[in-house]
């Protein structure tokens, strides 16, 4: 088994740069089922409402399959299926229980005591 | 093997739109920005995916864009210098090929200051000592570049015969192959012509004692086309035609060496330890490089307006130390790129596995 610790990928989504927000999204898209490129576009811009472009989206697959965070299905057709695999599970939970802790913070800011100047 | 998730259902997937032929041709035309090994991996899912934001947004530069920039990413992940590469064992060769190639570059460059200053100098000694020592440091850069050369060269073609010694070195024949006839024109060519042209062809070794004039000539003769007479078409066209020949087949040939060199550390095996004294002698050849390009920059800066026949600073020395500065640039991030590699050589890509 090789975890994402082994590929030098840090096991954050940090570690992927300008990569991250396509991951994050990426990663949690697959999270309920492997899906091909074009499913994927399609359930990001649903709800996300942010289209991915496809050399931005393939550059983000091969991101995560060199990290193990996503592994390619064998398929039939041209069209290869992606799914997460349990370390890509575990860092996209981390990443966006980060995320939520960060955006529950602000929204309290915001409800305690910000107002228009 | 990565452990999938839990259990996932498979849920029906939206299908693409059936594309015009017009549209095939511009995705084809736009997935030959990725290099051949990532088409190998995606191109036909990438196509397909492309070809319906195509049709959807048959116009759409964004989408263009988006493509060129992520097919240069890839590509420079491919030449191991950047990005996050497919495999990290072929990247770790590509960025030693890299570096070799950017040496390559540097030394053309370098070869071709350095010939025109030491030509002048077996005739006629530089009046101004900045050039003289900017000389001489060249001259010990060019030595040292000549040992490093052989140091990096033995524990790869040692590599290369073992590998054909087992019956292994079928691939590696194209670029040994290469490399041999293209060394083999340029020594011959570079040989004929030496002493061919204003300048050279003089006596061994009579002022400077210290390069033989018959290096300085040979250097001459193999770097000959990096001259301004492009520039002059009437000029050019009185150089007799065996002249001529050898100005367009020694670029060639150059390249030939260039090519094959590359191309035998990219498909050759090293063990990690050679990858490592590889890299080292690539920072060792680095710094001679900063040594040379400094003294180069003395000269051209140094060098004035005044006529001073060979020693003469020109358009082209200044294009050769840009050039020089590129290569430096290029080869140092290769470098990096080598040592971050550190020691990957087995494929950690399922898919890749057993490819070259």
């Amino acid at each position: 088994m090789t975890g994402v610790s082994e590929r030098g990928g840090g096991g954050a989504l940090g570690g992927l740069g300008r990569s991250t927000g396509p991951a994050t999204l990426i990663l949690s898209s697959l999270a309920d089922g492997a899906k091909h490129g074009y499913a994927l576009t399609k359930d990001i811009e649903a709800f996300a409402g942010e289209r991915l472009a496809p050399g931005t989206l393939y550059e983000a697959l091969s991101r995560l399959e060199g990290q193990g965070l996503i592994e390619a299905l064998e398929s039939e057709d041209r069209r290869r299926p992606y799914r997460l695999t349990a370390a890509g599970a575990q860092v996209l939970r981390a990443h966006l229980e980060a995320q939520r802790r960060v955006a529950d913070l602000g929204l309290q800011r915001l409800a305690g005591g910000w107002s228009p100047a | 093997m990565t452990a999938p998730c839990a259990p996932q259902p498979s849920a029906p997937q939206p299908s693409a739109p059936q594309p015009s032929a017009p549209l095939v041709r511009q995705a084809r035309r736009l997935l030959r920005c990725y290099p051949p090994a990532w088409r190998a991996r995606y191109g036909d899912e990438f196509a397909e995916l492309l070809l319906a934001d195509l049709s959807e947004h048959p116009h759409s530069w964004r989408l263009t864009a988006d493509v060129i920039r992520s097919g240069i990413a890839a590509r420079l992940a491919s030449a191991g210098l950047g990005g996050h590469p497919l495999d990290p064992a072929t990247a770790a060769r590509a960025s030693l090929a890299t570096a070799a190639s950017a040496l390559a570059a540097f030394l053309v460059a370098g070869a071709t200051l350095w010939a025109q200053l030491t030509t002048g100098w077996q005739w006629a000694p530089p009046v101004s000592p900045v050039t003289t020592m900017a000389m001489l440091i060249m001259s010990g850069m060019m030595g040292l570049f000549a040992v490093l050369a052989v140091l990096a060269a033995v524990p790869v073609i040692w590599a290369a015969a073992c590998a054909g010694h087992a019956g292994a070195g079928r691939a590696l024949r194209a670029p040994a192959l290469l490399l041999a006839l293209s060394a083999l024109v340029l020594v011959v060519g570079g040989r004929h012509f030496q002493n061919g042209w204003p300048g050279t062809g003089a006596p061994w070794w009579p002022r400077q004692h210290l390069v033989p004039a018959g290096v300085a000539a040979f250097a001459w003769a193999c770097t000959l086309p990096v001259t301004s007479y492009w520039a002059h078409p009437a000029a050019l066209a009185s150089f007799p035609g065996a002249e001529m020949a050898w100005m367009t087949v020694s670029p060639a040939a150059m390249l030939g060496v260039v090519t094959g060199a590359a191309g035998l550390v990219r498909r050759v095996t090293l063990t990690p330890r050679v990858h490592r004294y590889e890299a080292w002698l690539g920072r060792a050849a680095g710094a001679v490089m900063g040594a040379f390009l400094a003294a180069a920059l003395c000269w051209v800066t140094e060098g004035g307006p005044a006529p001073r026949g060979l020693f003469h600073a020109g358009v082209i020395d200044s294009a050769g130390i840009a050039i020089m500065l590129s290569a430096l640039t290029v080869g140092g991030q290769a470098l990096r790129r080598a040592d971050q590699a550190g020691g990957p050589f087995v494929s950690t890509n399922p898919s890749l596995q057993g490819r070259r």
